[in-house]
């Protein structure tokens, strides 16, 4: 059960990552800052929770605000560019980000022991589950009530006027503007709003992990963040999670056996999708099949009674 | 009743089968795990572990297997699983492993981040009701960043202990090259492993045995463990993993005029760098390397730029044993080096510890008999390892291997000094 409550906590966590970046997908900008964010969000809480002995819950708050802070730092002068040249901005965002904590060193004594960022050789012992009697389903239970959360707040938000200006920037600038929608504070938010959602999901995973370096922070985690949102749809939020459940779940971890063909297969798959669903997996087509499914389902109940 | 012969032996035949049946189903399995990077840039090092592995697993049962308890023999059967050289994988495996299986112990993984990350989720201290991690022992064999194993009490390696080879490493070069006097170095920055033992081990012993560095002093560098080490990477010229162009760090090299260069970084880059340095025909009378780059992979992607390198190893193949894992790892089709020869010991060291705190094959004994072998681990003092006797460090789950210098000559790796 310990390795089945494991895997759920690693698609939680990647869930949230990839949601954060669906967040600035919606508004049409493809952003690799997120792992960025991640990391802020990693050291913050877990320097939090290490050194200062905060419990967990305060310092993951705070570290998702820490990374939102950053967000909207880097929100105003990033989003003045678009496409490649963003795609651009935030890689060199998310790698100052990484060096920072690359060379971060900041050991002090805790009860005996010498804990902290130690530059190159990582940020160990973030132990505060395992260290304060939490068992794993606790860990999993916290992690997907805030993956349910975040899932709800943005389905909610999908179905109110924020969700439609989000949308509205994402499909077409130049009418959004036309319609009197200010189009900076739109992405800034936008881009605050998976901030906060990354650096909750940076903090949660070095504790899960209870050991963070910068080589976790790599590009190739900013690939996996928003290849989720564009692999599972941006219909809806389920897109996304069921992404995160095919990548994280089927590939990396029922597929472990076949080893570096996994990383092909990964390929050929974003490579079949894109052809297949251009749309995501859950695109509009899937949702109004449901829906069409469910009202057939209601209707046959009907006849029958 | 002209059949009934036919019949005879067809029931004899039955009950032959059907206690030959019996007896096969009555066999009991003792079970450990390995795993490593066996996808990824650094899969080599999980090949390897999992070809010896694989060959000492087999010798065991050659030998008759684990002896139980009760007296019987068990036959020993492992399973190798990828983690890839990731933190998440690693922890996943572990998982996997220690609640999904019967193994009593594990083997793994290869990289130092990924076992960093790994020993975090283990319980800290044996016993403490208030810590939920896993139970479940583990005797690494690759993993080599200092420290490590002093995470969980757990967790045990059986890897090398780098600050006592290079120590002695630089007191030869010291006592058989007295004419070198400069050094100059670098690393791959971003391998934690390659980083901190050039920075914080190996100059500093090379300072404490009278060796200067060839641009001058080196502010707050000493003899001691990690002195100055910031200092020391500031003024070394490094490189990344995955970088493929040395020329800048090559000729800041080669106008160093230092007698002795160090190269401290794993085989990959180690070749690009040394590569590079012939091609600017630097031209240092020593050089002096990591302990993960006494591989076969240097040998295979850049011995003539090797020749002369000297690199202080736990394994070689020197003894009749280590002879035989190094041309059974080859028959599995990897190869014995100082990482993966230590899972040939680790599989011997677990089947020793397994026969003297008495396992009985019982699956619904695992947990208990996993925190046997944990305890049977940590009162080993000493251990019997291919190359000479392995010291165990008691109270931090480490080991004090013996260790002989090599020097690149040929094609092949040679002992130019054996210090056992």
């Amino acid at each position: 059960m310990e390795y089945y409550l494991g895997i759920s906590q690693t698609i939680g966590v990647h869930t949230l990552l990839g949601l954060s970046a669906y967040v600035l997908l919606l508004t049409g900008q493809l952003s690799l800052a997120q792992v960025g964010f991640f990391a802020i969000g990693s050291y913050v809480s877990g320097i939090l929770t290490v050194i200062f002995g905060w419990h967990v819950l305060p310092a993951l708050f705070v570290g998702a605000l820490v990374a939102g802070v950053f967000a909207f730092l880097v929100g105003f002068p990033a989003l003045r560019v678009k496409g490649l040249m963003l795609v651009v901005a935030t890689i060199a965002f998310s790698e100052i980000v990484r060096l920072v904590f690359f060379n971060l060193n900041w050991r002090v004594e805790v009860n005996g022991l010498e804990v902290g960022p130690d530059s190159t050789q990582g940020f160990r012992e973030i132990r505060y589950f395992a260290a304060n009697g939490w068992e794993q389903a606790h860990v999993v239970l916290l992690i997907w009530l805030i993956v349910i959360l975040v899932m709800v707040m943005l389905w909610w938000l999908d179905k109110v006027r924020a969700g439609a200006v989000l949308r509205a920037v994402g499909e077409d600038e130049l009418a959004a503007q036309s319609s009197g929608i200010n189009l900076t504070m739109v992405k800034v938010a936008a881009m605050t709003g998976g901030g906060v959602i990354a650096g909750i999901a940076g903090g949660l995973y070095a504790h899960s992990t209870t050991y963070v370096d910068h080589h976790t922070f790599s590009i190739l985690l900013a690939t996996f963040a928003v290849s989720y949102p564009i692999l599972g749809g941006l219909k809806n939020v389920l897109g996304t999670l069921m992404a995160v459940i095919f990548i994280q779940g089927f590939i990396i971890e029922g597929l472990r056996f076949m080893g570096d063909y996994r990383n092909i297969l990964f390929g050929l798959l974003i490579i079949v999708a894109m052809n297949f669903r251009p749309q995501g997996l859950v695109d509009g087509n899937f949702t109004s099949d449901v829906r069409k499914l469910l009202r057939m389902k209601q209707n046959g109940a009907g006849a029958d009674a | 009743m002209s059949n009934s012969p036919l019949k005879a032996l067809a029931l004899v035949a039955a009950t032959a089968l059907a206690f030959a049946s019996s007896s096969a189903l009555a066999e009991t399995t003792i079970n450990i795990a390995g795993w490593g990077a066996k996808s990824g840039p650094l899969r080599s090092f999980g090949v390897n572990s999992e070809a010896v592995m694989k060959a000492a697993v087999a010798r065991v049962n050659e030998m008759g297997g684990i002896k139980l308890k009760n007296g019987s023999k068990a036959k020993l059967a492992f399973d190798y699983h990828d983690s890839a050289c990731n933190a998440e994988q690693a922890i996943a495996v572990a998982r996997k492993v220690a609640s999904e299986s019967n193994a009593l112990v594990g083997i793994g993984p290869t990289c130092s981040g990924a076992a960093a990350a790994m020993f975090g989720v283990f319980q800290k201290k044996v016993g403490d009701s208030g810590d939920t991690g896993l139970q479940f022992p583990i005797l690494t064999d690759t993993a080599v960043r200092n420290g490590l194993a002093k995470i969980s009490q757990w967790t045990f390696r059986n890897t090398p202990n780098e600050p006592d080879m290079y120590d002695k490493l630089w007191a030869w070069v010291a006592k058989n090259h007295p004419n070198l006097k400069t050094i100059y170095g670098g690393t791959e920055t971003d391998q934690g492993h390659s980083n901190g033992t050039y920075s914080k081990v190996i100059v500093q012993a090379a300072t404490r045995h009278g060796f200067k560095w060839s641009k001058g002093n080196i502010e707050g560098l000493t003899g001691k463990l990690a002195s100055g080490f910031k200092n020391v990477l500031s003024s070394s010229s490094n490189w990344l993993q995955a970088d493929t162009n040395f020329s800048v760090q090559a000729r800041a090299f080669r106008r160093s005029g230092a007698d002795i260069f160090i190269i401290s970084s794993h085989p990959f880059t180690t070749c690009g760098m040394l590569k590079e340095l012939k091609r600017q025909r630097a031209t240092p009378k020593l050089i002096i390397g990591l302990t993960s780059s006494s591989s076969a992979e240097v040998m295979k992607g850049c011995a003539a730029e090797a020749e002369g390198m000297i690199i202080p190893t736990s394994f070689a193949p020197i003894t009749p044993a280590a002879q035989e894992v190094a041309a059974l790892a080859n028959k599995n089709g990897g190869d014995a080096d100082l990482h993966s020869a230590a899972a040939w010991e680790n599989v011997m060291i677990i089947k020793q510890v397994m026969e003297t705190v008495g396992v009985t094959g019982d699956p619904s004994m695992v947990q208990k008999e996993r925190r046997m072998i944990r305890d049977g681990l940590e009162s080993l003092k000493s251990t019997n390892g291919l190359i000479g006797k392995v010291t165990r460090v008691q109270d931090e789950g480490e080991a004090l291997k013996p260790y002989v210098f090599v020097q690149a000559k040929a094609g092949n790796w040679v002992v130019v000094h054996d210090p056992r």
